[in-house]
């Protein structure tokens, strides 16, 4: 599978105008070819480096985009539309977690929120110490709000979600280890 | 027009409806199971949502789960298909209380030809012909009794809450239907929940033939003609084809026009079928269908209509762009319903496929989810895909079957391309001379 981010997912991989690196590293003085290769190999690296999708670079009325070719993963794709800048915490790329016997994914469909309400606190943090049963998360379908349980005592080590993220039935949620 | 259409479906009907989306512009969102995460149409969606295990239960079938789907992605349609909620009028009625348009008949006439005997009911009473039988569901054995005397044996016990071929049983005589009506009332009891049943005459070899309708819901309707689907096994479809060998243009538009009047009263909204069994002539009404059906691409080739865009115009509001004068016939279509079953003893097949080459050219149509490499999952029907060819004539329609079928490539599983290469070289097939028992009876005599 591609695995590549792309625009299923929040704000990774979206195009953004490029880091100054590649301004740094062009040479003004070279003489100007119909193509500055150099340029498109500099951003081209930048690509692999980060781990975006796209990068455009303009300057001086020239524009350049570097894509690397996303397919459409069949892999888990989340419903997530236009979505906000904020990135998810700690991954480059989509890890797969399914062997992690610590992981609690979702047993339903809708909008998972951290908190109990808007502007309370985290039900849990990283670093939180739960009780078996005890309340992670909730996941809000149609304007019910049902409680996600820890399946068992432990550590919460990764968060994978954002507060107010949409997501789908078996949707890695966090890692209770 | 809808913005975003959620597809509560799944394989090639859902492929299909994503094609019309994409032709009309519109968003689509790909629900599915985990069992079906790698689906084509899944790939294709502009969004998908996982909403459940594989057991349809727990996703296709799950309410709640659809329409959380429709919350989180904000798609103001929902298409469902065929089978699953298609012909749920309470999954219908939520999507509406939830402002989500339900691409598909109204709850009320959904609900009224759910429950066959009040759609026998209400065909009667619009003019259409039905099939001799009880007023309603029969109470006592006694009064089975005299009813069956009446309409003549053998009778045919019906549930009233069943529908596509299931919980029917036959009784050849007096002494017989006692126990048939037990049998059928336990058996409709635990596949529907009510086992209230009727009877109808049984009727000896009768053909299967089905009239397409389309109305705009505002008293406007016209029929696209019929389709011939007497080839069956176990009451399911097998194949399909259009015109039905048996009906002349006279008669087509006697029946069509029957119909599409009666729609036009019920103000039907949608795409439906009313199902008859013709024998000797006569058309009796079996029961209607609120929903697009398997074998609609027959219809399309030979109309040049693409029956899901039509519904999706509709639905939005769309009038009827067309008038009973301007829908014509032209051609003759066939369709094929390719199973992942072993061609002789019909054991379900799912599995990997490993080679996959489908016929293509003039008049080849493939409607299938499958692809090279493909696993097929266990959990859902085994339909591999419908191939559809359509010729000038029915001779040559038959020659292009034949044709493609030799071409189709499907390794890796066991498929029904054997049972369709014997069948378009049968003569009684390429003469058209068969009714809704000759399949079985052929099968009977070859294996």
């Amino acid at each position: 599978m591609a695995g590549e981010p792309e625009a299923k997912k929040p704000a990774k991989g979206q195009s953004k105008p490029a880091s100054t690196k590649a301004d740094e590293s062009s040479d003004m003085a070279k003489p100007k070819s119909a193509i500055d290769h150099d340029l498109i190999r500099e951003l081209a690296k930048l690509l692999e480096e980060t781990g975006l999708t796209e990068i455009e670079f303009e300057r001086n009325g020239e524009r350049v985009r570097v894509a690397r070719r996303a397919k459409r993963a069949a892999g888990p794709a989340t419903a997530a539309s236009a979505s906000s800048a904020a990135q998810v915490a700690a991954d480059d790329g989509p890890i797969d977690h399914t062997g992690n016997p610590g992981l609690v994914t979702s047993p339903m469909v809708g909008t998972a929120y951290l908190g109990a309400e808007p502007g309370a606190r985290a039900y849990v943090e990283i670093g939180s110490r739960v009780r078996a049963g005890e309340t992670l998360l909730i996941v809000e379908a149609m304007k019910t709000m049902n409680q996600i349980p820890a399946p068992r005592a432990g550590t919460v080590t990764q968060i994978l979600i954002e507060d107010g993220q949409p997501v789908e039935f078996g949707e890695p949620l966090m890692i209770v280890e | 027009m809808f913005d975003k259409i959620l597809i509560a479906n799944r394989g090639e009907i859902a492929l299909r409806v994503l094609r019309a989306c994409k032709e009309l512009g519109i968003a689509t969102v790909a629900v599915h199971s985990t069992a079906d995460a790698d689906a084509m149409h899944v790939r294709l969606a502009d969004e998908s949502v996982c909403i459940g295990p594989p057991s349809a239960r727990d996703s296709y079938l799950n309410i709640p789960a659809l329409l959380a789907a429709c919350e989180i992605t904000g798609a103001d349609a929902v298409h469902p298909g065929y089978g699953f909620l298609s012909e749920n009028a309470r999954f219908a009625e939520i999507l509406e209380e939830h402002n989500i348009h339900f691409i598909g008949p109204r709850p009320a006439h959904i609900r009224l030809m759910g429950d066959k005997i009040e759609a026998k009911r209400t065909a009667k009473r619009l003019g259409i012909p039905v099939v001799p039988g009880s007023e309603g569901g029969v109470g006592s054995d006694q009064e089975a009794l005299s009813i069956a005397r009446d309409i003549g044996f053998p009778v045919l016990i019906k549930a009233a809450a069943g529908g596509g071929g299931r919980g029917m049983k036959v009784a050849a005589s007096a002494d017989e239907l006692a126990s048939a009506l037990a049998t059928a009332r336990a058996e409709a009891k635990a596949a529907f929940g009510d086992d209230t049943v009727y009877l109808e005459k049984y009727l000896t070899r009768p053909r299967h033939i089905e009239i397409q309708v389309l109305g705009d819901g505002r008293g406007r309707a016209i029929h696209l003609g019929e389709r011939d689907c007497s080839l069956q096994r176990r009451h399911q479809k097998v194949w399909e084809e259009s015109p039905s060998p048996a009906l002349n243009a006279a008669a087509r538009s006697v029946i069509g026009e029957t119909v599409a009047k009666a729609m036009r009263e019920l103000e039907y909204l949608g795409v439906g079928t009313v199902e008859f069994l013709y024998e000797d002539g006569i058309f009796s009404f079996i029961e209607m269908n609120t929903r697009i059906q398997v074998e609609h691409p027959v219809t399309e080739e030979i109309t040049d209509i693409d029956l899901i865009l039509e519904q999706i115009r509709i639905a939005a509001g769309g009038e009827l762009d067309f008038q009973q004068g301007d829908i014509r016939f032209h051609g003759h279509a066939i369709e094929c319903r390719i199973n992942a079953e072993n061609p002789k003893t019909f054991r379900p097949s799912p599995g990997k496929i490993v080679h996959y080459h489908p016929p293509g050219g003039l008049g080849v149509r493939v409607d299938s989810a499958v692809y090279h490499g493909y696993t097929i999952p266990p959990y859902y029907d085994s339909l591999v895909g419908k191939l559809i060819v359509h010729g000038k004539t029915r001779a040559e329609a038959l020659m292009r079957l034949k044709r493609a079928l030799d071409e189709f490539v499907i390794d890796g599983i066991e498929t029904t391309v054997p049972l369709f290469q014997a069948l378009v070289r049968e003569k009684e097939i390429i003469d058209g001379d068969y009714h809704i028992h000759w399949l079985e009876e052929y099968l009977a005599r070859v294996t």
